[in-house]
Formats: structure tokens, C-alpha cells, sequence
């Protein structure tokens, strides 16, 4: 959906740009702009959601301060949608959104999908304990309303529930089902039943953390009324190497839904990692991964395919270790 | 551990005995599950794995982690053989020239796969009752769905590509086999796995359309198997 981004004097997005495709997995060191990247699709969402006056132009507004620009796949294409922010670089508070005339439909439901963007930074801890019942509309950013949601899934959902829960324990064949366990207060408690030992119930806070995470991300995969846009920060947080594969299955299946029989909109899923482990699982398709580099205090985008040399160099080496070994950028500065 | 002696030596091919132990390295878990009916095939008789999920991230993983997995088959457990099968990528395609005694090319990754193998078992001293641990060697030219396609897509043979690697005009690329065998370029796990399998049990049995039309890659797979049970047949 969003086509590309354009970066002027944001944090350390200077001057830089990034093409985005239906799957994009981001990596870079630390302060290099990953995070900023979410934050400005966050701030998108925010302001979309506000009414709109007359475009000022930005520079006019704010002048000399960060300018985001954000233009679109079709069928809203011909669309500008630009964020004007404070000098200090920490508030984006002015939305400029051009569309021609005659295009207020699509305008109006651009803005729509731009207020599904979501972003997620799973906890474990969160994931782990009782959610309230009522709070189980939408995953929370932390996913700390896991038992919630998937409550809600089994209530309203049983089709997407039951998926979701065949895909859970084909990864984790120790477990028979989920469980979700109503708790006084208004709470809902999740666990899964063992396959062995009488069907025990593991209660999540004795779930491992890469139990958790996996379910979590099942949870996005599988959502039967999924968002626009999903941004994933460090995806590959607690899960075993070789789980990676499924990981990106799980991630495909939001961007590519009519590659696994579903009839739906795609997902433009935006994940960011720091494992070359989890880079090696995009082998197959560089045009996916995002590199971001940080020189100094400026950080800049390239997209993986944009290197001519990069097929060649992968005849001989692993991408996760051609990125770790430096020669395509996205690794720290200073000798680290 | 016995001490082999000249008058009585270990063996080193397959022991007597009702199934052989072995090992599969591969590239994925689908790569596994094609393989394990191809070895059953190829090898006609039962086997059991006795190191399950043993893994390779691809070339050069494969190359890099066989030593550890040969010495440690070796010296921890009492496999007979391992199978060890990569993608050949764009790598040169192993020939009958690259059979000559002491022939050793460089880019070949059967000849590379062999040559480390030969480096690690040199030294070994014997255990578990036998010489060493068996070797079959396979690539797949250029990746295991050509094989997948095998007398369903008769353009597909280690002969077409390496006439188009010849010419600088490959006939196909990886991108294409995986949409030819999967209908999409990002098949799931699951649906690889699934679709290998279904491929691979269509010659019911018997694999001399695979051999035919990928005599290097497949063939020396295939030969160094039967090697194992040449030898085993003969002690």
C-alpha cells in the first residue's frame, strides 16, 4: 500500500528514501533509522485520523524542520501525504494530504487504512498474564492482551481460532490445543493443554518466551480482520533459528494471502531484525530486504536489490553472513 | 571399541543386518522428506535415521559443518552411512571427467563434498565396530525441484542446464522451478514438504528416469548408495 517514504532532517534520516514492497524486512544498527521508520508510519496514522484543514506547505509551517513524505501503490497513487514536524524532531503535528480533484472517495478510504497501521514489540511478560476479556477487539502493541484476543477469536472468530490453533500445535507438537480460562475480575487466562501427561494445562506465564512470541505472531497471521500495514520490531525476538522458516511462512501469509488460498487484501508487513539467521530466509528474494546504514549521525535506506553485485556475491556465501561481514552496509560503525 | 588387525579388519562398507543406520544432511526439512523416499528407493531396503534432523543452512554451510557431523556420526553414534545432498546452485556440474583418479575440481561441490569427507575420515581411528561412516554425495543441478519435475517438465535435465550454462543462457531459474513445482515463489514449508513428497513418490519405487536425466547429480547419489549395498552383499 504505502509505495515509498521520503525522509528530510528526521532524526537521523537526513536525506534518504525508501521503497517498500509488499514484505520488507529492515536491518541496520542501532540508530540507524528502523524504529524511526515505525515511528513515522505511527505518526501517519495518528494525524490521518485527525480532520484536516487547507495544505499549507510544509516548508512555510515548519520551516527548516523534518519533513516525512509518503507516497502510495495504486489505486492511490496519484495521492501526496506529507507530515510536517517540530524542529526538536520528536513531534510530527502538521498532515499535508494532496489528492486530485474528484478523488475524495479514495481519499477517505486511504485515510481509513492508514489508521489500521499497527505496530508491535512483543513482551512476553505482558503476553503472559491475564488480560481483561473486554479489551479483546484488536491485539495490543505489546501483545499484552493475547488471552483477550484469542478469547474474543474462540467467541466470534471460531474458524480463525481453530486455524490459528492447528498452525500452533503443528510448530509446537507438545501441545494438544490452546486454552482460555475465564478468571475473576472480568479476566481471561491463556495456556495450551500437553499433549502427554494427562493433557496437563500449561499456564502461559509457564509458556517459554519463544512460545509466547510465536503465538503472537500467529496471532497477527491469522487475524481474521487483519490491518492495512504491520510493523514488527525485532521479529525473531526468543524464537530457535530453524523456526525461522516458519516465522517467514507465518509473515508471508499477511503479505501474499492468495499464495496461501485466501481471498483478502494483502498485508504490507514491515519487520525489522538483527539476525542473519533470519536474514537467510529472504535468500530467494533480495527486493524484501532493507538495509539501513548509519554513517556519522546520518542514517540512509537501500533497498538489497538496488546492489547489482548482489546475486553474485550470494553464489558463495550466506546473506546473513555477507550482511554480517560489512560489505553491504547495515553494520555498526567504529571497528564494532 | 575393537581393535581391527590385518587378519581382521573392519568393515567399511554396510554391516550385515537387518536395516542400515544412517544420516541426512540436507538443505531443508523438505529436501529430508524427498530424500528419505529417494534413499528407500534407490537403496531398496528399509533404513532407519539414526541422527534425525541434521541440518545444513545451504552452500557453504553444508561444506563448512560436514567435518563435525562426519566425526561426530563417527565417533557418537553407530551410523553406517551418511547422505549428504546440496543445491548446485550455479556451481560447475559434476562430470564423469571430475571421476579420475585424483581429479579434483574446485567449483564442483560433489567433488569439494567428497574431498572433505576424505580429509576427515582419513585419520579416524575405527569405532563402533566399523572403518568408517559410509559416503553417497548428491547435488541437486540446480535445485532439488528440478529433480521435483523430473519426467513431468522435460526441459528440465542437468543436460539442459548445462548446455545453458555453456552458452551464458541458463534455461530456467530457481524462481521458475519453484513456481513450476509449487505454484507460487514462496511456497510454505508445509507445502513444500507436501509437494516433494508427492513428486518423489510418483516413480513408485523406481528412479531410473531421475538417474537418466540427472546422471551427475542424482547418478552419484544414487551409485554411491548402491555401492553400500554391493559391499554389503558381498561380505
Amino acid at each position: 500500500m504505502i509505495a515509498a517514504v521520503r525522509f528530510k532532517n528526521f532524526k537521523a534520516l537526513r536525506a534518504t528514501a525508501v521503497q517498500l514492497a509488499p514484505f520488507n524486512l529492515v536491518l541496520g544498527p542501532n540508530g540507524s533509522g528502523k524504529t524511526s521508520l515505525i515511528q513515522s508510519l505511527l505518526r501517519l496514522r495518528t494525524l490521518s485520523g485527525l480532520a484536516t484543514g487547507p495544505a499549507p506547505a510544509l516548508g512555510d509551517a515548519t520551516p527548516g524542520g523534518p519533513e516525512i513524505e509518503f507516497s502510495f501503490a495504486a489505486p492511490y497513487a496519484d495521492i501526496r501525504v506529507a507530515l510536517g514536524c517540530n524542529t526538536d524532531e520528536l513531534v510530527c503535528n502538521l498532515l499535508v494530504l494532496d489528492a486530485p480533484p474528484g478523488a475524495d472517495a479514495r481519499r477517505a478510504e486511504l485515510r481509513a487504512k492508514l489508521q489500521s497501521i499497527r505496530a508491535y514489540l512483543f513482551d512476553h511478560y505482558a503476553m503472559a498474564a491475564p488480560a481483561r476479556a473486554s479489551d479483546g477487539a484488536e491485539l495490543a502493541s505489546n501483545g499484552g492482551n493475547l488471552a483477550a484476543v484469542l478469547a474474543a477469536w474462540q467467541a466470534n472468530h471460531p474458524a480463525a481460532f481453530a486455524a490459528l490453533q492447528a498452525e500452533f500445535v503443528r510448530l509446537l507438537p507438545e501441545f494438544a490445543a490452546l486454552e482460555l480460562r475465564p478468571r475473576e475480575g472480568g479476566l481471561v487466562e491463556l495456556g495450551a493443554r500437553l499433549v502427554a501427561e494427562g493433557g496437563h494445562f500449561v499456564a502461559a506465564e509457564n509458556l517459554s518466551q519463544g512460545t509466547l512470541y510465536q503465538l503472537a505472531i500467529l496471532a497477527l497471521a491469522f487475524a481474521p480482520q487483519p490491518p492495512a500495514v504491520v510493523c514488527i520490531e525485532e521479529v525473531d525476538r526468543g524464537l530457535h533459528p530453524r523456526t525461522f522458516r516458519e516465522v517467514r511462512d507465518a509473515l508471508y501469509r499477511l503479505s501474499y494471502p492468495k499464495d496461501t488460498g485466501m481471498d483478502r487484501a494483502p498485508v504490507q508487513v514491515i519487520a525489522t531484525t538483527h539476525s542473519p539467521y533470519f536474514l537467510d530466509q529472504f535468500r530467494e528474494h533480495p527486493e524484501e530486504v532493507v538495509l539501513a546504514s548509519k554513517r556519522g549521525a546520518e542514517a540512509t535506506f537501500e533497498r538489497l536489490s538496488d546492489r547489482a553485485d548482489i546475486l553474485d556475491l550470494m553464489k558463495e556465501t550466506h546473506l546473513g553472513d555477507l550482511w554480517y561481514s560489512g560489505i553491504l552496509g547495515g553494520v555498526p560503525d567504529g571497528g564494532v | 571399541m575393537s581393535i581391527p588387525t590385518t587378519n581382521n579388519p573392519l568393515p567399511i562398507t554396510a554391516p550385515a543386518g537387518p536395516a542400515l543406520k544412517l544420516a541426512i544432511l540436507s538443505e531443508s526439512p523438505a529436501d529430508e522428506a524427498a530424500l528419505q523416499v529417494l534413499v528407500r528407493d534407490v537403496l531398496k531396503q528399509p533404513f532407519t535415521l539414526v541422527q534425525a534432523s541434521l541440518r545444513a543452512r545451504g552452500w557453504p554451510s553444508v561444506e563448512q559443518v560436514l567435518p563435525a557431523i562426519v566425526r561426530h556420526l563417527h565417533f557418537n553414534t553407530d551410523a553406517d552411512g551418511l547422505v549428504v545432498v546440496c543445491d548446485s546452485d550455479d556451481s560447475p556440474v559434476h562430470t564423469p571427467a571430475h571421476e579420475a583418479p585424483s581429479y579434483h575440481h574446485p567449483l564442483c561441490r560433489i567433488c569439494r563434498l567428497r574431498a572433505a569427507f576424505r580429509r576427515t575420515t582419513r585419520n579416524l581411528p575405527p569405532a563402533h565396530g566399523r572403518q568408517r561412516v559410509l559416503r553417497a554425495v548428491g547435488v541437486c543441478v540446480p535445485a532439488i525441484e528440478a529433480w521435483l519435475l523430473c519426467g513431468r517438465d522435460t526441459s528440465v535435465t542437468e543436460q539442459a542446464w548445462m548446455a545453458g550454462q555453456e552458452s551464458g543462457q541458463l534455461p530456467y531459474t530457481r524462481r521458475d522451478l519453484k513456481w513450476r513445482v509449487y505454484g507460487t515463489e514462496r511456497p510454505t514449508l508445509q507445502h513444500e514438504m507436501r509437494r516433494a513428497v508427492q513428486e518423489v513418490s510418483r516413480w513408485h519405487g523406481d528412479v531410473r528416469r531421475l538417474e537418466n536425466d540427472f546422471p551427475n547429480g542424482f547418478g552419484a547419489l544414487a551409485r554411491d548408495l548402491r555401492s553400500w549395498s554391493e559391499g554389503r552383499a558381498g561380505l
